[in-house]
């Protein structure tokens, strides 16, 4: 296994993973996109990630659910909440549930970045967050 | 790491519990000695803005005047607020810090009947005057409220905790207050930063601009911030631009919207549903 | 099963099967001589029959047969005193016969003079052409050959008779006898022939009394007839006037806002209170647009939370899409560089589709009926709500029998019911639950059927009969107006059909809107 930050991101729309798992990568994330909760929930049986990214809103199975399954599987996994439906009740109820945090949609990429570097310093391995900034400047 | 807001039918009471939990929880508290930072930061009197936030609401001209010291001090009091671990309380927050996941709402009350009796004591008036001047403060704090907020700062369904004196004592409440803020659902998030940060901006942009435009209404998201302004067609163009000059000159704010409101009615109409 | 039952029109139910579960009904229909103004003029132009002229005339024929029963009278009256007049006549007439024949006796037995009887003989004479019109009126031109002859002749009998016998003709005695006994004979045949003339005219008499009797019984009779017929005609019509107006009430309170139209060949006093009505009902439907309208814009108030929502998943994808462009601009080879443009487009076109619905929703449109494919209008309408279903995380499960005919309505107004009984329907599920919408004929023929059914905890039987009622509302303080069922209902009736409801306590409940199929062809209906 490598160092790199296992990061997996469920979102049933196509166009997130496309672009957040470049984005993620750039940061040392080794990201899995799913669109279908459903095979990321099967996969996830097996493998523990350090941070699991997650649509509420979803068809057959909701964010909450994949929450409430992560908690319930690798109690260490930080789970990140991202949603277009964002309001007070339900924010409080990711919290509630054990979310590592809660994102409304529209947000840039670098609104997520900064989250899974928190989270990744939560869970003890730092990365260089401050370097892809850097390097974006520069570039 | 969460925030606090009290809000108390007794200000004395609500000092106390806010200190107190402050206290208790390592947290900074924030109360009316803010005014004295307001007052010098926008040249008013420190009486001014108290007699904003605690006069009963009186003539229409004073409502201008009373509502741009209350801009004063939501803009002071958002900035804050955007620190976490903060204690509030006797600035109206409650009014303003709306849909907001990591600021747990407080309202403290006291029995009716109690607080007259205490009225008349320390007022050395008779029990049945004090019942009446009771249920007109009580009246006075709701038409406030609504007039300042559109809000009944008395309905209960505005907070996430109400605590009665008459029935727990101050150092209970304190101690269900500090319990409470420690669940995990009043933990800020990305979410629920940003909507501050929204809301000190918007405060922000809205103090820059009240002296010009009293009835000005601004909204922010992510450092676009949109503004609605009463207009006559003719100064239109010219008001849309003073906007856009003077909003866009604050850190943070990188791209302004101005819309022109000409149904002041419907507007009105509008807002308050 | 909760039962309450509303009746419209007066109609039983379609279907009362043997499950017998009773459900409210509303029902209308949609007449098809829409406007106003078109049955004005067809209430107006009709022959005046007011009810006053049916008094009047009523009574006029009443009088009438009043005075012919007069007349009648009077003449019978007339014929009588003739009779009696004549009776007074001939009754002279034998009695100076009688009177000459005593003569005439007594010249026999005495020998007294004849020429007393000759006096009487020719005053008898003196009574018949005195009273000669009468005579001839009751016996025709006739009656001078019937009597006066006899009369004639035994008056020279006397004549012969009463010749001195010291006279140069004196009869001889033999003579005389034969004479005699002639006299005698055309005596007694004059007096029987008046006497059988009497008695022959006074049973005419009695015939004429007897006839007057019963003309003045039967004409009391036909009179008494003819008025009681004139009363069952007046009250009759009054009363089916009232009735029908009575319905007419009716059918607007169910909101059926139809112009009445003429039901009878003539105008009456009826007629300009349908007029009032129509006018009425004009004013009601415009209250009732304005109603609808603003019923739209809650709707549409509702509904904007939910796309405010749905359009931040393609922001989001704009968002980062133009986020990670600025970033890899460099990095990126053409090929990507266009992929993302095309996602930034796709996805502001998908921001503006999710708008335009609601704008096309909310704009306000005249009436306009059409024919309509009813699943492809709910279709659109649970696409319209699909962002508050998602928001509500509620499952929508939406099915219709393939081939249905099609309905006759104006869709957008159809569209706000079917979307007030989904919104409904979302805020009585919980989390996780379950809608259906289904499109199916309806029991009856000639109509289709949508049912919209949740899965909620149904509605308690002491409210439902009063749910379509306006202001009736379950919901909090500022969250409803009551009037989105009443309003569905004022709709659904005016395309003549019904909204039922049937619910179980615990197990949600069904709105079932049953709307008639189209009768009218299409380039009929698009041509309004």
């Amino acid at each position: 296994m490598s160092d790199n930050l296992q990061v997996l991101l469920l979102d049933d729309e196509p166009i997130v993973g496309r672009r957040l798992k470049p984005a993620l990568a750039k940061i040392g994330c080794d990201v899995d996109v799913f669109e279908d909760p459903e095979q990321a929930l099967a996969k996830m049986a097996q493998k523990e990630y350090d941070v699991v990214v997650t649509d509420i809103r979803m068809d057959q199975i909701d964010g909450m659910q994949v929450l409430e399954f992560v908690r319930d599987r690798w109690p260490r996994s930080k789970v990140i909440m991202i949603t277009g439906y964002a309001m007070m009740s339900l924010a409080r109820e990711a919290m509630e549930k054990g979310a590592f945090d809660f994102i409304a949609k529209p947000f840039k990429p670098d609104d997520l970045r900064r989250v899974i570097a928190k989270a990744a310093h939560a869970l003890g391995s730092d990365i260089d967050f401050e370097a892809v900034e850097m390097e974006k400047v520069n570039g | 790491m969460p925030l606090i807001i009290v809000s108390s039918d007794n200000f004395k009471q609500g000092d106390e519990i806010g200190q107190k939990v402050a206290g208790v929880l390592g947290y900074r508290y924030v109360g009316r000695e803010l005014l004295t930072w307001v007052a010098s930061e926008n040249q008013v009197s420190e009486e001014d803005l108290a007699r904003a936030l605690d006069d009963p609401p009186g003539l229409l001209a004073r409502r201008a005047r009373r509502q741009r010291m209350l801009g004063y001090i939501e803009a002071a009091c958002l900035n804050v607020l955007l620190d976490d671990n903060v204690v509030c309380h006797g600035l109206a927050a409650h009014l303003y810090v709306r849909a907001v996941s990591h600021a747990l709402k407080v309202r403290i009350i006291n029995e009716p009947e109690q607080r007259a009796e205490e009225l008349s004591q320390a007022e050395g008036i008779s029990l049945d005057k004090a019942r009446k001047q009771v249920l007109r403060q009580t009246k006075d704090e709701r038409r406030w409220s609504e007039e300042a907020y559109s809000l009944d700062q008395t309905d209960a369904s505005l907070y996430d905790l109400v605590i009665s004196l008459g029935t727990l004592e101050l150092d209970k409440a304190v101690e269900i207050i500090s319990d409470t803020v420690s669940y995990r659902k009043f933990q800020p998030m990305t979410y629920s930063r940003k909507l501050m940060q929204d809301k000190a901006l918007a405060a922000g942009v809205r103090l820059k601009l009240m002296e010009q435009f009293p009835d000005i209404r601004v909204e922010a998201n992510d450092g676009t911030v949109v503004a609605y302004i009463q207009s006559l067609k003719k100064d239109q163009r010219k008001k849309q631009e003073m906007v856009r000059q003077i909003a866009g000159e604050l850190p943070g704010v990188r791209h302004v919207e101005v819309h022109i409101i000409r149904d002041l009615v419907g507007q009105a109409a509008q807002s308050s549903r | 099963m909760v039962e309450g039952s509303i009746q419209g029109n007066g109609q039983p139910p379609p279907e009362a099967g043997p499950q017998a579960e009773e459900e409210i009904e509303v029902q209308g229909r949609l007449g098809l001589a829409r406007g106003a103004e078109q049955a004005r003029r067809a209430l107006l132009n009709r022959p005046r029959f007011s009810l006053r002229l049916q008094i009047f005339l009523g009574n006029a024929l009443a009088f009438l047969i009043a005075i012919a029963i007069a007349i009648a009278l009077v003449a019978s009256f007339h014929r009588m005193e003739s009779k009696i007049r004549f009776l007074e006549i001939v009754n002279d007439y034998v009695m100076e016969v009688e009177q000459a024949r005593r003569f005439e006796k007594n010249f026999f037995l005495y020998g007294t003079n004849l020429s007393d009887a000759q006096d009487n003989v020719f005053k008898a004479e003196n009574i018949l052409s005195r009273n000669a019109e009468e005579l001839a009126a009751i016996m025709g031109a006739g009656w001078r050959e019937e009597m006066l002859p006899n009369l004639h002749r035994y008056e020279q009998l006397l004549e012969k008779l009463g010749q001195q016998p010291q006279s140069d003709q004196a009869l001889s005695k033999q003579e005389r006898r034969r004479v005699q006994s002639q006299v005698r004979g055309q005596g007694q045949q004059m007096v029987s022939a008046a006497l059988g003339l009497l008695s022959k005219e006074k049973t005419a008499l009695a015939e004429v009394l007897t006839r007057s009797r019963l003309l003045l019984f039967y004409s009391v009779g036909l009179l008494l007839l003819c008025m009681a017929l004139n009363a069952y005609l007046l009250g009759s019509r009054m009363l089916s006037s009232i009735n029908r107006f009575g319905q007419y009430a009716h059918r607007i309170a169910s909101g059926d806002f139809t112009p009445l139209t003429p039901s009878k060949r003539y105008r009456d006093e009826f007629t300009e209170l349908a007029l009032a009505i129509n006018s009425m009902i004009e004013e009601l439907e415009d209250r009732e647009a304005v109603l609808v309208q603003s019923h739209k814009m809650r709707a549409v108030g509702t509904l904007t939370a939910g796309v405010a929502h749905e359009l931040n998943n393609p922001m989001n994808n704009i968002t980062l899409t133009a986020h990670m462009l600025q970033e890899d601009y460099a990095d990126l080879d053409d090929q990507e560089r266009l992929e993302m443009i095309g996602d930034v487009v796709g996805e502001a076109s998908r921001a503006k589709k999710i708008i335009s619905n609601l704008l096309d929703f909310a704009r306000e449109s005249g009436s306009q009926l059409e024919p309509l494919d009813l699943p492809e209008l709910l279709r659109e309408t649970i696409a319209l709500a699909s962002n508050q279903i998602k928001l509500s995380g509620i499952k929508i499960d939406f099915q219709a029998s393939g081939n249905l005919p099609r309905v006759h309505g104006d869709s957008q107004q159809l569209r706000q019911v079917f979307l007030n009984l989904i919104l409904n329907a979302i805020d009585a599920s919980s989390k996780g639950g379950q809608i259906q919408v289904l499109v199916l004929p309806a029991d009856e023929p000639n109509y289709l059927a949508v049912k919209v059914i949740d899965s909620g905890s149904g509605i308690p039987a002491h409210i439902l009969p009063s749910i379509f009622d306006p202001f009736f509302t379950t919901k909090g303080k500022g969250k409803g107006t009551g009037l989105g069922l009443s309003v569905s209902q004022g709709i659904v009736a005016k395309h003549g059909g019904r909204i039922r409801v049937s619910s179980q306590e615990k197990q949600g409940a069904t709105f079932t809107v049953v709307l008639p199929v189209t009768t009218i062809p299409a380039e009929l209906g698009a041509k309004k």
